[in-house]
């Protein structure tokens, strides 16, 4: 059986999209691949491509985003809005070569045009400002605390002139806080051309968007030149998801998980107990059958009537399975078998369309690719005043050593000692680990940490990287409404470098994480302010009192107060007792 | 020095080494206690900021080491081995010892050109002064932990040494040192001026008045402060960011790491709007004791130095319990007064259940989770009030005891204060 | 067992992660081998954990089959909820003591390679955990909520009034606390669970598998299935299910005000505001009476200063006397050195005293269990002759009078007070036991003249008291034999990172020690 690696599949489906840009400066073409994924799990990537420049007035390049390129000069950009975690172990390398996917949460890179960094700032600024509106994401507050300017870790994707190259700053922000819901879906597929009323974009709906296992939805700009010279933007959009079938399908029967009858669970009848009350259950044994329809709640409505004509080589729909699975599709499509295991469709224009794939026993799964690196990172350490992060990187490839640049991106009062930081294979440290390191350390208030290692795992080693940290004590103002949930902390980047070239070929994030950070008492202000000023008064008052006064012996003063006279007389009556009392044992 | 200093020094070194070889885990655990180490004397941002030296990133562009340029000079050049570090910390409060012995020697304490006290017999003989000090258990945690304030004690107390023995200008010389490595002990400048004059060889005193001796030193302290300063853009690569890093810090309190003083939960309380202000406030409320105090005490600048290391022990921007172990060493140089001084007691056992307290609460709010930072700061909260007390008393006792020595009919009376 | 039931969770599609650990204390070794799998929260991110924990063997020593198999059941039946927002550790320890403890600490990666493992597999910050103690398969009649943890420490109430809502309210299951199977919610049954509830957190030792999360600011509680009765596993599955769901709904973490309280009942508890005085109280009364004693040190050293002092004098330094406790020096002679009281002799014994605090400490940790009892036998024995033995030497070698006894008892009581101050915040019962146990030594009074009797009876009260007795109290209390108790307290130091015995032999013991030399030193000095 000949398996097909994910590479090759990218190769194929991007080939299309190369003559097609060659042939034609105004065109868009859309394609959906659905992929089998182990454990009952679908991936279902959308692809939506426009070609298009800024002053042609029929574009389908959204002129909205056209104009926020313009105003910031940014010449490329990356948007990624990403919910989950992408389970590599499971799941198996990602697709686009993790180029589509970003961390949880926003994140944000784009190459700026300006004639130094207070410019380029200035300009990410009005860029951020701008997207914020468009996305309806707080990407406002990508500010100064949040934004690095990674030196290894990205290159630019588009075709750049060299004096042009001179004079683009690359900013990357992240906003791992941000939940990714509907009102940033909305925005996203109205800069489709058909809107997602028709075509492979139909499919896009929320209430299953956002119930998908990991989902991930981008938009990457760069400009694409001929060799003639003439250039024109490309605005590439894509939505990955990962659905499971099982969580999928149950909710047609009923939206709150129920256990399921005793009729329906397949036991396992060798077990002694088995029968009356006692199951011990068989899973996971079958490929359950599932449709597009039942999946999406819906089929795909036709195909876009604005997209290029499919032709031999650009399907509107792609279908990855196990090449002993059948499946049906509804009429009016044409199919086009690529290999056994990788069966292409188009659409008609005014046609429903669903794929229907029926239940196969026992299961079958595609042979998955590993990642170049497997990557987790976790805090170590408890309480709220220091800790440390480690992450784990291991190297899956039996027999090629894998170089990558892994970047942190952290707040300010997260404060990484640099110092500490070690890379180790089981506990050695042979030196040959870290090849390089950039280091930017936060300052208070005013920029974040950015830490890029460029590290080299030989085959089938685990690296552990570790560093500790301190964290900082916010001024009571700075802490969000939840200050006790704690702080997220962006995930790591981990680009795969290419060992001739060294520009990245690969991208991984690890997941994020979440920062307790010690915290006062936010209702106390007032008492603090009044407790501390009273201590200050009172050490002022005590010290000046005692400096200023003079010193008189108490039998001189002359009329003394009542007050001292009585105290006078107390002090002598219960000295008087006292020495009596003392006396007694004496005289024993 | 004779043999009895000698016994209690190279006891404590023996003791020091001890505790820093036969614990390894001490050291760490000591330096990351929020009492020993201040953000701006921490030994690990230290160590942090020596390997950005190190490998070519100027450390002053970052949010983590705000010590002085020339500690990062002088720790380059060290081997790496953690035995000479603790050598030299260990040596620098020898060092202090010795200066301590010098002055206790010197009798300053208990008779300046202007004042004898009649308790003088009563004073501790130097070695117990130096006992003091070395066997006090916030010198000894201090010095295991590390911070950079052991240098500054120590220069301090050289500073003081140097002044006692009326050689001004090496006295203002430390002093511009201590000054540079910490900031506060600016203050300490008109109170040595009048020290190092005072203790001047009535020979050399004749014909140089206060003003011009006075002239004389502020200008030294100038330019050796200049010097000091420029020899650190030396060092940092020929940049001032170092400047706003160490000083600003200071001044501007960014980091609120809890601490035993009084400022890091009221700014991080405080409201925005009203931050500068205060800021302004508390940080001329640490010099308005200057003149009254330099004023009143004339006679005995060595207690006003002693008296404003003990005010800036509670009232400065980052304190640790280090200054407060230079307050109680210098204190000791005042045995005479004890017996004069009337809350003796309760000062000793609010310390002491601070001391205890204050850790525990600690954990309670950082580590359990069960408190809050109230828990901390109440302590701290009582931790200065007891220092305050300590040296409101402390003058309170100097001064009676030099109105007793103006009338000593009045010894043992009691008095009153119009 | 761990491969058996790592390949149940495999097959469930969940990840799974093995841990060895090994540990020995007082000479026995402690091995195992923990598993767990994760069920990754759909959407989640890894940043906040739940853990549902059973131990393979309860702290009884039973096999907690009905509980480990609930917690595979469970694992089947979440994993097909989408409504999680944190991650799901299942986790199976192989002992109720040792596991759960090397699990958390590698979690943190703060545990000791290679005698404990590395996790292969870790989530984000625990938010809370349950564990299910279930080890019969018949039905059962109320639930058991366990709560200590270790050195004294308490989940937030508001978890274990979430447990005791959902089972009593939703179920239909009673719930008991402390072990009082049957509570009538009347003051005796009240009292007696506050007690019972004391003497646990007092011991600060793991009550259930859920108290080594608890040092680490994790909220956990074990439910434990008691009785004969009509609830089965359904019942127990539907009420872990509610509280997981209502974990998994909070934002932050819980309140935390809650974290100071004695449970009388399950909707019963005294809060610090209430209870902390009284612990308070018998500290301050050690403070209050080592200031009083300290005042009367300043009388003595005057007495003996100068007897012959004039009327009018001593007067004088009466009144000052009043106002602050320091004595001014004598006015006829100015140059008196030695009108100081006698601190240091008085203040080095007191502190040697706490030194050797150690020496018993270090010799109860390390010892081999095998001569647990005998080593205790000797050291009871020990103890009864110390004080006099220390006595003897302490009058032949410095000839301490009067004052230096009334200093010590002033130093002992003044640390004493301190540290039981300390320790009120941290572990309030501990505190309030030892208080009570160390109340007598206030009223010592170090020169009882010629009433050896009244010396005697002393002795035999303070022989009552010591540390030692309290340690057979404890033991007969749980009817366990001695040398379980002190293996015990040797595991929790050496595994658990307990400190009660720091507490006792460091802080208590010593005072005690002082006290028998104080009540010793009486006949010494007359005679």
């Amino acid at each position: 059986m000949r398996l097909l690696s994910w590479p090759s599949i990218t190769q194929l489906l991007l080939a299309p999209l190369a003559v097609a840009s060659a042939s034609d400066y105004n065109d868009y073409s859309e394609n959906l691949l659905l992929k089998s994924l182990p454990g009952n799990s679908i991936l279902a990537s959308f692809r939506f491509v426009s070609n298009g420049t800024f002053d042609s007035h029929h574009s389908v390049f959204p002129r909205s985003l056209a104009q926020i390129l313009q105003q910031s000069q940014t010449k490329e950009l990356h948007l990624k809005f990403t919910l989950g975690r992408w389970d590599a172990e499971q799941w198996g390398r990602q697709v686009w070569d993790g180029r589509t996917a970003g961390g949880t949460g926003v994140e944000l890179w784009a190459w700026v045009e300006a004639a130094d960094d207070s410019e380029a700032d200035a300009r990410w600024t009005t860029l951020n400002n701008a997207l914020s509106g468009l996305f309806c994401a707080s990407l406002n507050f990508i500010d100064s605390t949040r934004t690095i300017r990674p030196v290894m870790s990205f290159q630019p994707a588009g075709h750049h002139s060299p004096e042009r190259l001179e004079r683009l700053h690359l900013l990357h922000g992240t906003l791992p806080r941000e939940p990714v819901c509907t009102e940033n879906l909305t925005p996203f597929l109205k800069l489709l051309p058909c809107k997602g009323k028709a075509g492979i974009s139909s499919l896009l709906d929320g209430h299953r968007l956002f119930d998908a296992q990991w989902q991930s939805m981008s938009i990457d700009v760069k400009p694409v030149c001929e060799e003639s010279g003439k250039c024109q933007l490309q605005m590439e959009q894509t939505v990955d998801m990962v659905l499971d079938v099982e969580r999928s399908l149950g909710k047609k029967d009923s939206p709150v998980p129920k256990p399921p009858p005793i009729e329906q669970l397949s036991c396992d009848q060798e077990k002694p107990y088995a029968g009356g009350d006692s199951c011990f259950p068989l899973s996971g044994v079958t490929d359950l059958p599932w449709s597009l329809s039942e999946m999406f709640g819906r089929p795909v409505r036709g195909s876009c009537p604005l997209a290029v004509v499919p032709t031999e080589e650009a399907t509107h729909v792609c279908v990855n399975i196990a090449e002993k699975r059948s499946i049906f599709v509804s009429q009016g499509s044409e199919e086009r078998k690529r290999s056994p295991e990788l069966r292409c469709f188009t659409l008609h224009e005014n046609l429903d369309f669903d794929i229907v794939l029926p239940e196969l026993s026992p299961s079958t799964n595609l042979l998955l690719t590993p990642p170049p690196v497997y990557a987790s990172r976790s805090l170590t350490g408890h309480g709220q005043e220091r800790g440390g992060i480690q992450a784990v990187l291991n190297n899956p490839s039996s027999n090629s050593t894998v170089e990558f640049v892994y970047l942190e991106s952290l707040p300010w009062f997260m404060k990484p000692y640099l110092h500490t930081l070690s890379a180790t294979i089981s506990g050695k440290d042979d030196g040959n680990i870290i090849q390089d390191i950039y280091y930017r350390p936060a300052l208070d208030r005013k920029r974040g940490t950015q830490l890029e290692v460029r590290l080299r795992v030989p085959p089938g080693e685990t690296v552990l990287l570790n560093y500790e940290f301190d964290k900082a004590v916010l001024r009571y103002t700075e802490y969000p409404p939840d200050a006790n949930r704690g702080f997220d902390i962006a995930p790591a980047i981990i680009s795969i470098l290419d060992s001739s070239s060294q520009k990245s070929t690969f991208s991984i994030r690890t997941t994020s994480l979440l920062l307790s950070l010690p915290t006062p008492d936010f209702s106390m202000p007032y008492n603090v302010i009044i407790l501390t000023s009273t201590v200050m008064a009172l050490a002022f008052g005590s010290i000046f009192n005692i400096l200023v006064r003079r010193f008189v012996g108490a039998d001189e003063v002359i009329g003394g107060s009542l007050v001292s006279k009585i105290r006078g007389h107390v002090m002598a009556f219960v000295a008087k007792k006292r020495r009596a009392g003392g006396d007694k044992p004496k005289t024993e | 020095m004779d043999r009895r200093s000698l016994t209690v020094i190279i006891a404590t070194v023996v003791l020091r080494l001890v505790l820093f070889t036969a614990f390894p885990s001490l050291p760490n655990l000591l330096t990351n206690r929020v009492e020993l180490s201040t953000p701006v004397t921490s030994f690990k941002r230290l160590q942090e900021g020596l390997f950005l030296y190190t490998h070519g990133l100027s450390p002053y562009d970052g949010g983590v080491f705000h010590q002085a340029p020339l500690l990062l000079a002088f720790f380059t050049t060290l081997p790496s081995n953690p035995i000479v570090v603790y050598l030299v910390y260990i040596l620098s409060d020898v060092l202090s010892a010795y200066s301590l012995i010098q002055i206790a020697a010197s009798g300053v304490s208990v008779s300046t050109p202007y004042h004898t006290s009649s308790r003088k017999s009563s004073t501790w003989p130097p070695w117990a002064v130096a006992a003091a000090f070395l066997f006090n258990p916030f010198s000894i945690a201090t010095c295991i932990a590390r911070p950079t304030i052991v240098f500054t004690n120590t220069v301090i107390l050289t500073a003081i040494a140097k002044g006692v023995q009326g050689r001004g200008v090496a006295a203002v010389l430390a002093l511009a040192m201590a000054s540079y490595l910490s900031l506060y002990p600016v203050l300490l400048l008109p109170p040595m001026v009048l020290l190092a004059h005072d203790s001047l060889p009535a020979v050399k005193k004749k014909g140089r008045s206060l003003g011009s001796f006075a002239a004389v030193l502020t200008a030294v302290f100038t330019v050796a402060a200049a010097v000091l300063g420029a020899l650190s853009w030396g060092i940092t690569g020929g940049s001032w960011e170092f400047l706003a890093s160490t000083y600003g810090v200071h001044l501007l309190l960014p980091d609120l790491t809890p601490n035993v003083g009084l400022w890091w939960y009221f700014f991080i309380e405080m409201f925005d709007s009203f931050r500068e202000f205060f800021l302004c406030v508390f940080q001329l409320h640490l010099a308005v004791y200057l003149a009254g105090l330099c004023l009143r005490l004339r006679k005995q600048p060595l207690f006003v130095i002693t008296t404003l290391l003990g005010i800036s022990s509670i009232f400065k921007s980052y304190p640790s319990i280090g200054d407060t172990a230079l307050y109680l060493s210098l204190l000791s140089l005042y045995r005479h007064i004890f017996p004069l001084m009337r809350y003796t007691f309760f000062v000793t056992s609010t310390l002491l259940y601070a001391t205890l307290l204050g850790p525990a609460f600690y954990h309670l709010w950082i580590y359990a989770g069960s408190g809050n930072a109230n828990f901390f700061y109440a302590i701290t909260l009582v931790w200065s009030l007891a220092v305050t007390v300590l040296v409101s008393d402390a003058i309170f006792a100097v001064l009676r005891d030099e109105w007793e020595t103006e009338r000593p009919e009045m010894k043992g009376k009691e008095i009153v204060q119009i | 067992m761990a491969e058996k039931i790592g390949g149940v969770f495999d097959a469930f599609g969940l990840k799974t992660g093995k841990q060895k650990f090994e540990y020995t204390a007082a000479g026995g070794v402690y091995a195992g081998e923990n598993v767990y799998a994760v069920l990754q929260a759909p959407r989640g991110d890894a940043t906040e954990a739940l853990v549902l924990c059973a131990a393979w063997v309860n702290t009884e020593g039973e096999l907690n089959e009905s509980g480990v198999a609930l917690v595979l059941a469970l694992a089947r039946y979440l994993k097909r909820w989408s409504l999680w927002s944190k991650d799901i550790i299942f986790l199976i320890t192989s002992d109720s003591r040792a596991g759960p403890q090397a699990w958390v600490d590698a979690y943190h990666d703060l545990h000791t390679p290679p005698a404990v493992a590395s996790l292969p597999l870790k989530s984000g910050a625990i938010q809370g955990v349950v564990v299910v103690d279930y080890p019969t398969s018949r039905g059962f009649e109320s639930l058991h909520i366990v709560y200590d943890g270790i050195n004294g420490q308490l989940p937030n109430l508001d978890l274990i009034n979430t447990a005791v809502r959902i089972a009593s309210g939703q179920m239909g299951v009673r719930t008991t606390l402390q072990e009082m199977w049957s509570h009538d919610n009347q003051y005796k049954d009240r009292l007696r669970t506050m007690l019972r509830g004391m003497v646990n957190q007092g011991l600060g030792h793991a009550s259930g598998p859920h108290s080594s999360f608890i040092p680490y600011h994790i909220d956990a509680i074990t439910l434990q299935a008691y009785g004969d009765g009509w609830h089965d596993e359904v019942t127990l599955g539907r009420t872990v299910e509610s509280l997981f769901r209502s974990l998994n709904n909070l934002l932050e973490h819980f309140h935390q005000s809650f974290f100071f309280y004695l449970l009388m009942a399950e909707r019963r508890f005294v809060s610090i505001g209430t209870y902390l005085p009284s612990a308070m109280l018998i500290a301050v009364n050690f403070t209050i009476a080592a200031i009083g004693l300290w005042l009367k040190s300043g009388r003595l050293n005057d007495k003996e200063e100068n007897k012959s002092s004039d009327g009018k004098a001593s007067e004088g330094k009466n009144k000052l006397l009043e106002s602050a406790g320091e004595v001014p020096s004598a006015a006829e002679q100015p140059d008196v050195v030695s009108e100081e009281r006698p601190l240091l002799l008085s203040m080095a014994f007191v502190v040697a005293t706490h030194f050797l605090g150690f020496m018993p400490l270090y010799l109860f940790n390390n010892l081999d269990e095998k001569n647990f009892t005998s080593a205790f036998y000797i050291f009871t024995l020990l103890n009864v002759i110390l004080p006099p033995v220390l006595c003897a030497i302490f009058t032949k070698s410095f000839a301490p009078t009067a004052l230096h006894f009334t200093l010590i008892k002033c130093f002992s009581l003044l640390l004493l007070g301190m540290f039981l101050s300390a320790l009120a915040t941290l572990n309030f019962s501990l505190s309030f036991l030892i208080g009570v146990f160390a109340s007598p030594i206030t009223f010592i009074n170090p020169t009882p003249k010629r009433k050896w009797t009244v010396g005697a009876a002393w002795m035999a009260l303070l022989q009552g008291l010591t540390p030692t007795t309290a340690l057979v109290g404890v033991a007969l209390y749980w009817g366990e034999p001695l040398s379980e108790i002190l293996k015990e307290a040797a595991f929790g130091w050496r595994v658990w990172g307990m400190w009660t015995q720091v507490v006792v032999w460091c802080v208590w013991w010593p005072a005690w020690i002082i006290a028998g030399v104080l009540v010793a030193g009486s006949w010494a000095v007359e005679a």
